[in-house]
């Protein structure tokens, strides 16, 4: 079966092909359209369920502000069928937009609009999931409120498929704002953690909230055609009073540049097809310690970072490298985080995954789901993110 | 009763003599939530002082086997905090604010903190807890996290879930575990939005961190009155199309305002007014006036006779007083009070509130609307006399014709009440024995004994056939 790639056309069909999986104990993994494939943890098993023709919005009132897809379906499909409406999923993780929506959700991705709208588990109202016994399960639902029953829709957001397939989804919108302006506030320090710091008290004391501010390492901006120094990235939306009123009001943290809002889809695809790409994340009134170690670690090995600062977490993109003295260099920083400090790995050569791996009081309610969801462990067996 | 003679002894041992509760005259007290249909009367309560004896006893309590029923305010309004014949383990005494920290604006604080408390506490920081349940003033954090409670501004600011950093738990087992992560990411399965709206099934909060949200600097509440129902649910569709995102927006209809204008709540609402919209739009000052502008004319476009903002802040605080207070107004009205929750995608409110009247009409009984308009959160409620059984049977029928049509139209049977004992019953109407089932799975890995409220959320032959299918059928082989 290794090395076999099943692509059904139906629920009823993933469904056989689960069950027919699990009652010879034959792992999968679990695909969208594959554009993320290295992210996680490398999957122990070569034979793929690949949910790409689970393809298509299933329901979409605007008037709802929801819109139910299958699993399948690309966010850059999303984002055609919407915009025709003025709407937008506000899920920007980064990558390609032929992502699915059901990777999106189920690897709980996320990028700069974040910092306004939070994460996957705040968009999701329900989903329609095959678990690893074959069995369908809709939970949730296709209101924006819900609490009937137990919230099978936060537990399978983010499991990295391990407890089920996504065959369907249902997600929140929201309305296009009447203006969007992006600006690059230049900061005038030339200590990082001063940057980060100045920056960050600025987005928690403002009555503005920006719906993204991102900020980016000197090798970043560069790559995005700025100026090779570290800058504050944030998108402004809303009327027109309230974009000037905001714009002023940046204005007297850095030197202000307005640029194209295309910035935001170039900084999604900005990191190398084969990176190693990590996670840091601490209170967020330590933006600057944050910054600092984040910085700090990105250009050891010659990488970029970028750090969504209200949400107290910083992206380090490494370049591929297989040279070991740097490879247990980076072992070294993750088995020993900066205190304060929890790293988070997105994407990893495999012998660097088990470093990330904690004692945690959850372990046994963590096997427990996987148990109950997943009997046989067929799903995306040994993936990132995942009870392992 | 269903639980060992000597466990009173042992509990009174734990949380002292006059905290233990045993005889039945005293335990009346606790046979009802905020949902007065319901009596369970427990078989013991008690009431712990302090994390160390709440630890104490749920070990008690595993060591014994026995079920129990934990319990904040007892506000809730699904009959989910009842105890029948099984111990009730009440925490508002839990009442520690544990930190408060400004800079990252979130709070640490025991299960029994009352929701409007921890706003006050957070005051000075220019701090509030965004979710705003109605009975805000009595309700309790630990009650918030097991139901995933709304309230109003929840429109704007996301209900609870949105707002819980971590929590520290104890299972029923009595073991302690910590869900998420205060101060950074958390990898691996969401457990901590697994636990929230889990409905006391899952086991006891210790303390929870939550987050805390910025005052607006501004402020506008608008109260607009139409003619017509139907006016006011065009008004709330085009408000939600149009993108502007209200901090809250609410309806009340003609027989709740004017139960709200004859009690002590009396906000200045217009009586002759068929509906009333309360609408409230804060954040930045910039910018803020033009969205008011687009709001009153979508409201005067959908036939509001008129508009006014509120004046001042008192002026502000006594329209929402009113919506506040509105169930508490309708005790002067009936001796029973039935209050459902159920939510219906926005586009098809007008047409779900003509289906709900016509409903009234056909099984005799005065619905009243009051409701979480914006979300497309109906409260219908009907007010009667509990001792009429015949009145009493058709209330519960039209109820049921309300439910069954909020499902057939694509909404589902409660939107922060949660289910309890009060919405089991529709439970299989809405989800299908697979979704049961997984739930089932689910409740049995945080409570494979299933003492921690049993009864509750999920119909119980539902979890007998969960023992037949998929995990069973993996384990069998």
């Amino acid at each position: 079966m290794s090395g076999s790639s099943m692509m059904p056309s139906s629920v009823e069909s993933v469904i056989d092909l689960v069950r027919a999986a699990h009652d010879r104990r034959a792992p999968l993994r679990v695909v969208g359209s594959g554009t993320w494939l290295d992210a996680g943890r490398p999957c122990t098993t070569a034979a793929m369920l690949r949910l790409g023709a689970l393809r298509g919005i299933v329901a979409y009132e605007p008037g709802d502000l929801t819109l139910t897809a299958l699993g399948g379906t690309t966010l850059a499909e999303i984002e055609s069928a919407t915009a025709a409406e003025g709407q937008w999923l506000t899920l920007d993780p980064f990558g390609a937009p032929s992502g699915t929506l059901g990777a999106t959700v189920a690897s709980s991705s996320w990028g700069p609009l974040a910092s306004a709208f939070g994460t996957p588990r705040d968009h999701v109202l329900g989903c329609e999931f095959v678990t690893g016994a074959g069995d369908l399960v809709r939970a949730g639902g296709r209101v924006v409120k819900n609490v009937a029953g137990f919230d099978l829709v936060r537990l399978v957001t983010g499991a990295w498929g391990t407890l089920g397939a996504l065959t369907e989804i249902t997600v929140r919108l929201r309305a296009r704002p009447e203006l969007d302006r992006t600006l690059i506030v230049t900061i005038d320090d030339n200590s990082p953690s001063n940057v980060a710091h100045t920056a960050w008290r600025w987005l928690r004391a403002s009555d503005f909230t920006p719906l993204a501010a991102e900020l980016l390492s000197p090798g970043l901006s560069a790559a995005l055609g700025l100026e090779p120094r570290a800058c504050l990235a944030v998108r402004l939306g809303g009327n027109e009073a309230y974009v000037h009123a905001a714009t002023e009001a940046l204005a007297h943290v850095g030197e202000l540049r307005e640029v194209s809002e295309k910035l935001w889809p170039m900084l999604a695809q900005s990191e190398p097809v084969a990176a190693m790409t990590l996670r840091m994340s601490v209170l967020p009134s330590r933006a600057g310690y944050l910054w600092d170690n984040a910085v700090t670690l990105a250009e050891r090995h010659g990488g970029i970072a970028h750090s969504t600062l209200v949400r107290g977490v910083a992206r380090c993109i490494l370049p591929a490298n297989d040279d070991p003295t740097l490879l247990s260099e980076l072992r070294r920083s993750m088995a020993t985080p900066p205190e304060g400090i929890t790293m988070v790995g997105e994407r990893l050569p495999a012998p660097l995954w088990p470093v990330l791996d904690r004692k945690r009081s959850t372990a046994k309610l963590l096997d427990g789901v996987r148990d109950a969801f997943d009997p046989a462990h067929i799903m995306n067996p040994a993936t990132a993110g995942a009870a392992t | 009763m269903s639980v060992s003679p000597d466990l009173a002894q042992m509990l009174r041992a734990i949380a002292g003599a006059h905290r233990v509760l045993a005889r039945p005259g005293e335990l009346r007290a606790y046979e009802s939530d905020g949902l007065p249909g319901y009596q369970r009367r427990p078989a013991i309560a008690v009431f712990p002082g302090s994390r160390d004896e709440t630890i104490a006893i749920v070990r008690l309590l595993a060591e014994t086997k026995t079920p129990f029923v934990a319990r904040g305010a007892g506000t809730g309004l699904s009959g989910g905090a009842l105890a029948d014949d099984v111990v009730l383990l009440g925490l508002h005494r839990l009442t520690r604010i544990l930190s408060i920290d400004g800079e990252n604006a979130r709070a640490v604080v025991e299960p029994g903190v009352v929701n409007a408390s921890l706003t006050r506490a957070a005051t000075p920081f220019g701090l509030h807890y965004a979710p705003d349940p109605s009975s805000q003033t009595a309700c309790t954090i630990g009650g918030n996290v097991a139901e995933n409670a709304g309230g109003p501004h929840c429109l704007k600011y996301g209900v609870t879930l949105n707002h819980i950093l971590a929590l520290t738990v104890i299972l029923p087992s009595g073991e302690i575990v910590t869900l998420g992560n205060a101060d950074g990411e958390c990898d691996g399965y969401d457990l901590l939005g697994a636990f929230i709206g889990s409905e006391g099934c899952f086991g006891v909060v210790l303390d929870a961190t939550v987050r805390l949200v910025r005052n607006p600097q501004a402020v506008r509440t608008l109260l607009a009155d139409f003619m017509a129902v139907d006016g006011a649910a065009h008004a709330v569709s085009a408000i939600i199309a149009s993108g502007i995102v209200p901090a809250a927006l609410e309806m009340m209809d003609a027989p709740t305002i004017q139960a709200v204008e004859a009690s002590i709540y009396a906000a200045g609402y217009p009586v002759d007014a068929a509906a009333i919209l309360l609408i409230e739009l804060d954040g930045a000052a910039a910018g803020l006036d033009d969205d008011v502008a687009r709001v009153e004319d979508f409201c005067r476009q959908a036939g509001a006779r008129a508009v006014r903002i509120a004046s001042d802040p008192a002026d502000r605080a006594r329209l929402w007083q009113g919506r506040k207070k509105a169930f508490g107004a309708m005790g002067r009205v009936s001796s029973h009070l039935v209050v459902q929750d159920a939510v219906v995608p926005r586009t098809r409110l007008p047409a779900m509130l003509a289906e709900i009247t016509r409903i009234g009409i056909e099984q005799r009984v005065k619905v009243c609307n009051v409701f979480h308009a914006g979300d497309g959160n109906l409260h219908p409620n009907i007010g009667y006399n509990g001792n009429d059984p015949a009145e009493s049977a058709r209330v519960h029928e039209a109820m049921t014709l309300i439910m069954h049509a909020c499902i057939a139209a694509g909404g589902t049977i409660t939107g922060e009440h949660g289910v309890g004992l009060d919405k089991l019953p529709y439970m299989e109407a809405l989800f299908t024995p697979g979704t049961l089932s997984a739930m089932c799975a689910l409740r049995q890995v945080f409570d494979p004994d299933r003492r921690s409220n049993p009864g509750k959320v999920v119909p119980v032959h539902s979890c007998r056939e969960w023992h037949a299918a998929p995990s069973a059928r993996g384990k069998t082989e």
